[in-house]
């Protein structure tokens, strides 16, 4: 086990406005999530001395412009001026998940003492994956040329061999889409709060890339959350029950660019950062009480839930149904909504949500007797990590 | 069917590590990255070999016989180019002589229903201008139907 188990904790968390276009700048919205989760710990901004974040734009074709498409750690530093700044570091290679690892780990070498790790996310004008112009350069002169844009087309290739290979059916994922969006509905911050989904509503939507329609991929949003982590003795002196970090791990597994449709880069993935979550924390996924797991598209959450561990290959879409993943099923799930229900946000929420969870603090959505909460923050195949947060330190 | 003559696509561009793929290529040939030191065949191509770190690494011919590891039927218009053939397949091919090199293409000569995971497929050949000539599958000669 992890001899740093419960040492970190998640304490504020805090949300800017999520909308569907940019109406004013996201340096803004990010500065309001900020604002939020320093607030929500009772601490002050001159408090926070340590800044992390993971500022890339998924759409392709579009620039990055910071304070507008992204907000690097430069920008938050011109925004709040920071009279005690110690430590900041803006993380390339394993999404945002790895900027909330990174800042456990400067707390733990004490570079910080009040750590704020924020996505900001920006929904771009026009189409959000424009293929390249006239020639396709890098790794997409493999792609490319064949009509392959963006992510979606990507994941849907290893869906389909799931499907082909398991004899599974995608008519099973109704189920996930709907029971997320009945948790979006205990969720006043997500974009599809006070929208309610139905059967007819999946199965007559349009194909985007077979076999995802469009509720199986998140919808591009602008918006942005942030979370205040500090030492756990330091967590306890503030205003909400802190959620204890028991332990985390990230994707091993590599990839190499322009080689999409792989299956195994999934299971390897998850597998990998899962492995190590299971060693540091000491608990297994039988000991999970509720779990967020990272659903940019459907099929993500899927490949989660078997490479982590929770049921065996091929099984998931058979786990999910019959209300087990329902707020008082054996394993709820993506009890925010996810990123189906938010908005795409990417794997920060997950991480808000699950430490929430642990805490105690998801208000309706809340489920009982939580100790041990499980996140996936991000594909296992794309820049994957997992983490444990518990109510209860050991 | 999807007419693929309406189509303009995208056109790659060779580097140092693609070039003998492309140049291969407008020769009618299918030529991958194989490890001199291992026998190793990888897709796209590398720096080293991904199976035993050797530098040592050589364009070899294939036949370009494989099956359908992975595909997808693409609805979305959002790439205009693309709309005049939509819905149509794009297809992931593993070919029998380099397990684990996966290559992107689309299923020619057939509706997009045919795209079935473990479907034998052939390498043919796309012309995009006087320099680039792309790989392309159709369902290979033999295949029984399903």
């Amino acid at each position: 086990m992890w001899e740093n188990r419960c040492k970190i904790a998640i304490s504020g968390v805090g949300y800017s406005k999520v909308s569907r276009s940019a109406e004013i700048p996201l340096a803004a919205h990010a500065l309001a999530a900020v604002k939020d989760a320093v607030a929500d710990s009772g601490l002050q901004i001159d408090d926070i001395d340590g800044l992390s974040t993971y500022p890339e734009l998924p759409a392709t074709g579009h620039a990055e412009v910071d304070g507008i498409s992204v907000v690097s750690v430069n920008c938050m530093m011109a925004m709040l001026k920071l009279p005690s700044l110690t430590w900041h570091m803006q993380v390339g290679s394993n999404n945002i998940g790895g900027a909330v690892q990174t800042a456990a780990n400067a707390l733990l070498a004490g570079m910080c003492k009040y750590a704020v790790v924020w996505r900001a996310m920006h929904n771009p004008k026009g189409t959000y994956q424009n293929l390249p112009g006239a020639q396709a350069a890098g790794p997409l002169q493999f792609t490319a040329p064949y009509g392959f844009g963006g992510p979606g087309q990507h994941m849907a290739v290893a869906y389909t061999r799931y499907l082909e290979r398991h004899n599974q059916s995608r008519d099973k994922m109704v189920t996930l889409a709907l029971t997320q969006r009945k948790h979006t509905q205990h969720n006043p911050h997500a974009y599809f709060y006070g929208t309610p989904l139905t059967r007819e509503d999946y199965f007559n939507s349009r194909m985007v890339a077979h076999p995802f329609c469009l509720f199986d991929c998140d919808i591009p949003v602008q918006g942005a959350v942030a979370i205040v982590m500090t030492t756990a003795e330091r967590a306890r002196d503030l205003k909400p029950q802190p959620a204890y970090l028991a332990g985390y791990g990230q994707r091993l597994h590599f990839e190499v660019a322009g080689r999409i449709g792989s299956l195994a880069n999934y299971m390897e993935g998850g597998a990998s950062s899962a492995k190590l979550t299971w060693e540091r924390s000491g608990f297994s996924p039988k000991d999970v009480d509720v779990a967020q797991i990272y659903d940019g598209f459907s099929a993500s959450v899927i490949y989660g839930l078997e490479s982590y561990g929770f049921c065996k290959e091929g099984e998931a879409l058979d786990f999910i149904q019959d209300g087990r993943i329902e707020l008082d099923g054996d394993l709820p799930l993506n009890t925010f909504g996810g990123s189906l229900g938010t908005g795409r946000i990417h794997g920060l929420w997950h991480i808000i949500e699950g430490a929430l969870q642990a805490s105690g603090r998801a208000g309706s959505r809340q489920v009982k007797d939580v100790n041990v909460s499980f996140v996936g923050a991000s594909a296992p195949i794309v820049t994957g990590t997992t983490f444990i947060f518990v109510r209860e330190p050991y | 069917m999807s007419d693929w003559s309406k189509v303009t696509r995208p056109v790659p561009v060779p580097n140092e590590w693609t070039r003998p793929f492309w140049e291969a290529a407008k020769r009618g040939s299918l030529e991958l990255q194989r490890c001199q030191t291992c026998g190793h065949f990888q897709h796209p191509p590398y720096a080293t070999c991904l199976k035993c770190m050797s530098v040592d690494l050589k364009f070899e011919p294939v036949r370009g016989g494989g099956h359908i590891y992975a595909y997808t039927i693409m609805y979305h218009t959002g790439d205009k180019r693309f709309a005049p053939v939509v819905p149509y397949a794009s297809i992931i091919v593993e070919l029998d002589e380099a397990p684990g090199a996966l290559m992107a293409g689309n299923l020619l000569d057939v509706p997009y229903t045919e795209a079935k995971v473990g479907r034998r497929v052939e390498v043919t050949f796309e012309p995009l201008n006087d320099d680039i000539t792309l790989p392309q599958f159709r369902l290979a000669a033999a295949t029984p139907a399903r």
